[in-house]
């Protein structure tokens, strides 16, 4: 497995973690320039379908780590699992998402392994034999590029965003998906998770939405947000809003987008009647399309947006969800 | 409901016993904590046998990391530091020497260059400097002098006991906007001290409660201040070169305003530009924020900013009204220094040197006090005496009448100022009187309707975002942010006279000169005035200007959660 990327790939309850296929698509990028081969691993308790999911995308070969005590995460039994594949088969990059789990996890595997470990990484380029990768430091006012020392395999965490998920090379034929059942020995084990819990305001998570609709002042009233709510439902989007929809109340913080809410960067957003101050943007325009509407012409969200609509949005708004329903209605 | 920021009652608090608590990390406090450390290493050396802690002294510093509150021009006069560090050349974070200072009176289109620069505003051999780092450098130097510097803490409550001050109670944390605790809810902690130090700035809050509950402005003139606003810049090279100094005086504002401009040449192409707006001007509708924007597109000054980039924003208020408005500065168990006293040379337009000599005074004081485990009202009053007695009094008596002279306007201070020049400081009267900034605020009913000579100053401003820049994007350039969910610590005494009576009395002038938008009328059609007051209190600047300018006197300015706040790294 010299020449090998292995992308760990993370799900919960046999649900794949969507931030996984961006991994995926920056080891597939990292291939086509190194030459060396990608596979996935995805360990669990009954993940076959994860494996199959990732079988469906260009790899090499999917690995299916199954052990009972793997099914609820601890970074013991996780470490445990991933620590005897990988030392088995030392693949020469190991990828993951950086997300809450890696970051416990990473840097307890590769210290047991006495492996290099560079966190958070936002992309990475080739010199001549050596990978370069870059992270940004001191909150964002540098970025570094760090070149890792000592022998494969070397451990790096990906972060959110960094790279496109919807650029994943899907496969012609479905890779092997190899099964490896995974022994975890007493005693490794010295936590007992308890049932994960949400804290009660928590149900939506706008950053996993492909479709945002964000509502802003222009709305005027609390129940003209029932327009936004039939656009986003039309497009089997998430309702968004900037803060003084959030400020009010008429919405939970939780759907607030900019620099005090969430950052969000869905393959569509339909900002309506944002005027589009900085604070709001910084938290959107990572998005793959932006449409705006708003009848100031000179609103600043129109610097950003890929399609302007400078009109009403209470005869937009009713306008797009008709024409939408239309099109569902023929297809 | 807007519900604001109140002690939780009930609750036991933790208590630590501390000798000297310093509240406030900026130059003032910074300056104090290492003269004291300073003084005790000393000491210790000289009596190995009778040591003295510097365990039990404590800065408290609300900002997250030092000197990330910390804002200001600045033009440093290195006199104090030299006494404090007399290498500090060698190492001090300092930007370049003045060596061209010029000193412009602007027309709306024009600009006339005074012939000679004011000897006041005379700056060669004075660094230009970023107090920000200045600040975060002494920081060093004192936590490695051993002294404990708690950041993200603020100072929340006085305590006193009989009269006396009896040390500082810190706000509490992981309170939600309800006032109720959260998962991570922490108690403030007591800190009884021997000795209290207030170097929060300018219009501290403990200071206030100090100020107000022993009556120390009865015979003095009220404390009157400015408001700066500013911004950092990138510009080409050569555009404005380190070391240049410029001052404007007049436009866009009329010779009713006391104010003035600084563009202050950086190393490395940053430049230092801002306006300062006298906290007592007539129109309520005026807005220090859109003052800067107006003067930036100035021919003088539009085409030195071109090409060049918003790097930082910041505002702050200063405190204008001299000696003759500095309160006692010491009592039972206290000591006010740098500018929470006024500790400030209006006239020189600097007060990082006084700040600094003050703290060094202090701690001076605190030493002969822990020396001689004598901590009464008798021992810390030596403190006023040493200032009276050193060149912060001199330097301050000289200008004691000086911004008092403005108050009928441009000609009739610069005539005060110079009869004040030739007799010492003195003018034409021993002792100008002064008006609360606020209380000159004009009704509208009694002011033109379109503004008049300042029309061009109100109103919505968009800026074209190059050169001028509209009061939020400019914000965000502030790096401010605070905890969301804890309850507004702007404090206002009586919403519905927000709601009511202001609205057309002075037309909600917290909207305006707030430089940070954290006040905003929003339409609420079941009030009878249509609106009703809304805080963004996490936009906050923490400049106090809304403290000092409210006409009513209705708002009160309390620490929010520690930590929270703008982040002036290189202001």
């Amino acid at each position: 497995m010299a020449e090998t990327i292995l992308v760990v790939v993370e799900q919960r309850e046999g649900k794949l973690n969507r931030v996984s296929l961006e991994t995926l698509a920056a080891a597939q990028a990292m291939a086509s320039t190194t030459g060396w081969q990608v596979e996935a691993l995805v360990l669990g308790s009954g993940v076959g379908e994860v494996a199959r999911q990732m079988a469906d995308l260009q790899v090499a070969k999917v690995h299916q780590l199954e052990s009972p005590q793997l099914a609820t995460y601890t970074p013991d039994a996780f470490s445990c699992a991933l620590r005897g594949f990988i030392a088995e088969r030392t693949p020469r990059v190991v990828l993951m998402p950086h997300t809450y789990q890696v970051r416990d996890l990473a840097p307890k595997l590769a210290t047991a392994l006495g492996r290099a470990l560079v966190s958070d990484v936002t992309g990475f380029r080739c010199e001549g034999e050596r990978l370069i990768f870059s992270r940004q430091m001191f909150q964002g006012k540098y970025t570094a590029d760090l070149a890792l020392q000592g022998d494969p395999p070397y451990f790096v965490s990906l972060q959110a965003g960094a790279f496109r998920g919807d650029q994943v090379i899907a496969a012609a034929t479905p890779a092997a998906v190899d099964v490896v059942p995974v022994e975890i020995p007493d005693g490794v084990i010295r936590t007992r998770p308890q049932a994960p819990f949400r804290e009660a305001r928590q149900a939506i998570d706008l950053t996993q939405a492909q479709v945002i609709v964000a509502a802003g002042r222009g709305v005027k009233e609390e129940k003209n947000l029932a327009l936004v709510q039939k656009l986003a439902e039309a497009l089997g989007g998430e309702v968004g809003a900037s803060r003084p929809i959030c400020d009010a109340g008429w919405l939970p913080m939780e759907r607030q987008v900019g620099s005090s809410g969430q950052t969000v960067a869905p393959r569509l957003y339909i900002a309506v009647g944002i005027s589009g101050a900085i604070q709001h943007l910084v938290g959107m325009k990572g998005a793959r399309t932006i449409i705006a509407v708003n009848k100031d012409a000179e609103a600043p969200i129109f610097e950003v947006a890929d399609y302007a609509v400078v009109g009403n949005l209470f005869e937009v708004v009713p306008a797009l969800i008709d024409e939408i329903n239309k099109a569902k209605a023929s297809a | 409901m807007i519900v604001f920021r109140k002690p939780l009652a009930e609750i036991n608090r933790p208590s630590m016993e501390a000798d000297v608590v310093i509240v406030g990390g900026g130059p003032a406090g910074m300056a104090c904590a290492l003269r004291l450390a300073q003084l005790i290493d000393a000491h210790n050396n000289a009596h190995p046998d009778a040591p003295l802690s510097k365990e039990n002294i404590y800065v408290l510093e609300k900002a997250r990391e030092v000197g990330q509150h910390c804002l200001s021009g600045a033009l440093l006069d290195p006199r104090s530091l030299r006494e404090l560090l007399p290498a500090f050349e060698r190492e001090a974070p300092l930007g370049p020497m003045v060596d061209r200072e010029s000193v412009y009176f602007l027309g709306e289109r024009r600009a006339f260059k005074l012939p000679i620069t004011p000897p006041p505003l005379r700056d060669h051999g004075n660094y230009v400097v970023s107090v920000n780092r200045l600040v975060r450098w002494l920081g060093g130097k004192v936590e490695a002098a051993g002294i404990t510097i708690f950041t993200g803490f603020a100072g929340s409550e006085l305590l006193v006991e009989d009269g006396r001050v009896v040390g500082v109670s810190t706000e509490d944390k992981g309170i939600d906007r309800n006032n109720q605790p959260k998962d991570n809810f922490e108690p403030g902690q007591e800190l009884r001290a021997k000795l209290v130090i207030l170097a929060e700035g300018s219009r501290g809050s403990l200071a206030k409660q100090l100020i107000g509950r022993f009556q120390l402005d009865l015979d003095r003139n009220p404390q009157t201040y400015g408001a700066g606003v500013k911004e950092l810049w990138e510009l080409p090279a050569g555009r404005v070169p380190a070391g240049e100094v410029i001052y404007t005086l007049g436009w866009p504002l009329t010779t009713k305003e006391y104010c003035g401009s600084w563009i202050y040449g950086g190393a490395d192409n940053i430049v230092s530009l801002g306006f300062v707006t006298g906290l007592d001007y007539p129109d309520p509708r005026l807005d220090p924020h859109r003052v800067l924007q107006e003067f930036k597109q100035h021919p003088l000054v539009r085409p030195l900013l071109e090409g060049g980039k918003l790097i930082r924003y910041g505002a702050k208020s200063l405190p204008y009204g001299g000696w003759w408005a500095v309160p006692p500065l010491a009592g039972d168990g206290w000591m006010l220094a740098g500018d929470s006293a006024g500790l400030l040379n209006s006239q020189r337009l600097k007060g990082i040197h006084l700040a600094i000599k003050s703290g060094m005074l202090a701690a001076e004081t605190a030493f002969d006090a822990m020396r001689a485990d004598d901590f009464s009202r008798a021992k810390i009053a030596w403190y006023q005496q040493r200032v009276e007695q050193s060149w912060i009094k001199q330097e301050l008596w000289k200008v004691r009448n000086f911004h008092q002279g403005f108050a009928h306007g441009l000609w009739a201070g610069m005539l005060h100022a110079g009869f004040q020049q030739i007799t010492g400081g003195r003018g034409l009267h021993a002792r100008y009187a002064a008006t609360a900034g606020h209380r000159r605020l004009k009704h509208l009913a009694d002011l033109p309707a379109d503004g008049g000579a300042e029309r061009q100053l109100l109103g919505d401003f968009k800026g074209d975002g190059t050169i001028t820049f509209d009061k939020l994007t400019d914000l965000y350039h502030s790096g401010t942010r605070h905890e969301e969910d804890q309850p507004a610590h702007l404090v206002i005494h009586d919403t519905n006279l927000c709601n009511t009576r202001c609205i057309t009395e002075f037309g909600s002038p917290c909207q305006h000169f707030c430089p940070a938008n954290v006040y905003e009328m929003v339409e609420a059609a079941d009030l009878p005035g249509g609106k009703q007051i809304h805080l963004n209190a996490s936009n906050c600047l923490h400049c106090k200007i809304c403290d000092i300018m409210d006409p009513y006197e209705l708002i009160t300015w309390v620490p929010p959660e520690g930590g929270g706040g703008p982040n002036y790294d290189d202001m």
